[in-house]
C-alpha cells in the first residue's frame, strides 16, 4: 500500500525532462579532438548515429549542430553522399543554419 | 520601555541583516538583452587559455554546446565552426575579445558569440580537488553588447570517502583519492563548470519556458561554489 501510494506520488510529480539527450557525446567528442585515431572516429560516429536516433529529450528531435557536424565528419571519411545529406537535414531541422551550412555546401560542390 | 527594546531590537534586526542581503536581480535585469533581443543562435568562440593547463582549452571547447543547446539556443555546430576558425586564422578569440563582431554573423549566421576566459585551472597537492577560475561571456554579434557574463572559482572536488577511523582509514581514503584523481576525467570538471554557471542562461526560444523566467533570480555574477563529484 504504502509503496503504491509512493508510485503514486513519484507519478504525479512532473518529470523534468532535458531538451536532449546526448548518451556519450560529450566524452567521445573530446576523445576525437584530442586523440583524431580510428577508433576515436569510430566511436564519435557512433555518438552522433545515438544521438540522432535514440532521442529521448523532450523536443523529440535532433539538437542543433549534430547533423552538421556528423556530415562534416563523413565527408572528411570521403562518405560524400551522407555527409552532403547530413548537412542538408540540418537546414531542414533548424533552417537559422542555412547561413552557415549552405556556405559549407558550396566549398563541397 | 518594553516598547524601546522591541525597536531597538527591531532596528538592530534591520542593521545586521542590511549588512548580509544583497538585493536579488531578476534575470530581466542581470539578462536584459537576452529578452530584448531575443537571440536564437550562438556561436562558441574557441576558449581562452590563460591557465597553466594547456589541455583546458579542449575540455572546454568540447562540452560547451550541450548546456546552451539544453537551455533551447541553437549552436552553431562546433566542429565545423572550430575548423573554419582556424581556416580563417581567427582560433585565437583573445583578438575579438573587444572587437566589432559583425563579420561573424555574415559568416556563421550566428546572433551571438561565448568567449570563455579560463583564468586558473589548479590542482590540489594532494591531487582531490580541481579548482578553475572561468569566465563567460556572451555578446550580441549584432550590438556588441554583453548579454551575459558570469565568473565563477569552481572547486571540483573528486576526493571519496571509504569509512574507516584513524591512521589505516586516513590512509586508505588518501589513496583512494589519488588514484580517483588520476582516472578523473577532466572533461567532467569543464563539464561541471558549464553546467552550473550556465544553468543561470534564460531559456532559449526552442525551450517551453522561453521568456517565462525573466522575473526569476539571477544568480551571482561572481561566485565561489565546490561541486562534489
Amino acid at each position: 500500500m504504502a509503496l503504491l501510494l509512493l508510485a503514486a506520488l513519484g507519478s504525479c510529480a512532473p518529470q523534468v525532462l532535458p531538451l536532449y539527450t546526448w548518451g556519450s557525446y560529450e566524452q567521445d567528442s573530446y576523445n576525437y579532438l584530442h586523440k583524431a585515431n580510428e577508433e576515436s572516429i569510430q566511436n564519435l560516429l557512433l555518438a552522433y548515429q545515438e544521438v540522432i536516433e535514440n532521442q529521448e529529450g523532450s523536443r523529440e528531435t535532433t539538437p542543433p549542430g549534430i547533423c552538421a557536424d556528423y556530415g562534416f565528419l563523413l565527408l572528411q571519411l570521403d562518405r560524400v553522399a551522407e555527409g552532403k545529406a547530413m548537412l542538408e537535414k540540418e537546414i531542414e531541422l533548424y533552417p537559422e543554419s542555412k547561413v552557415f551550412v549552405d556556405r559549407i555546401l558550396k566549398l563541397i560542390e | 520601555m518594553l516598547k524601546n527594546t522591541i525597536l531597538l531590537t527591531l532596528t538592530a534586526l534591520v542593521l545586521t541583516t542590511g549588512c548580509t542581503v544583497t538585493e536579488p536581480v531578476s534575470k530581466l535585469q542581470a539578462y536584459n538583452g537576452l529578452y530584448t533581443e531575443k537571440p536564437v543562435s550562438l556561436l562558441i568562440m574557441p576558449p581562452i587559455n590563460r591557465s597553466t593547463n594547456v589541455e583546458a582549452k579542449e575540455y572546454f571547447h568540447t562540452t560547451l554546446n550541450v548546456p546552451i543547446a539544453n537551455a533551447g539556443y541553437y549552436v552553431i555546430p562546433p566542429f565545423l565552426s572550430m575548423d573554419i576558425l582556424k581556416r580563417e586564422s581567427a582560433y585565437d578569440a583573445e583578438l575579438f575579445l573587444d572587437a566589432p563582431l559583425a563579420k561573424f554573423g555574415e559568416v556563421f549566421g550566428a546572433d551571438m558569440a561565448l568567449f570563455t576566459l579560463i583564468h586558473k585551472w589548479d590542482k590540489s597537492s594532494i591531487g582531490a580537488t580541481v579548482t578553475v577560475d572561468v569566465e563567460y561571456i556572451i555578446k550580441s554579434i549584432h550590438t556588441n553588447e554583453v548579454l551575459f557574463k558570469r565568473r565563477g572559482q569552481v572547486t571540483y572536488d573528486t576526493s571519496m570517502n571509504l569509512g574507516g577511523s584513524g591512521l589505516v582509514g586516513a590512509l586508505a581514503n588518501m589513496a583512494a583519492s589519488a588514484i580517483n584523481t588520476a582516472v578523473t576525467k577532466y572533461v567532467d570538471v569543464a563539464r561541471a563548470c558549464n553546467s552550473y554557471t550556465l544553468s543561470d542562461l534564460p531559456a532559449g526560444t526552442y525551450s517551453p519556458t522561453f521568456l517565462q523566467d525573466s522575473i526569476q533570480n539571477a544568480g551571482k555574477d561572481v561566485f565561489k561554489v565546490t561541486i562534489k563529484k
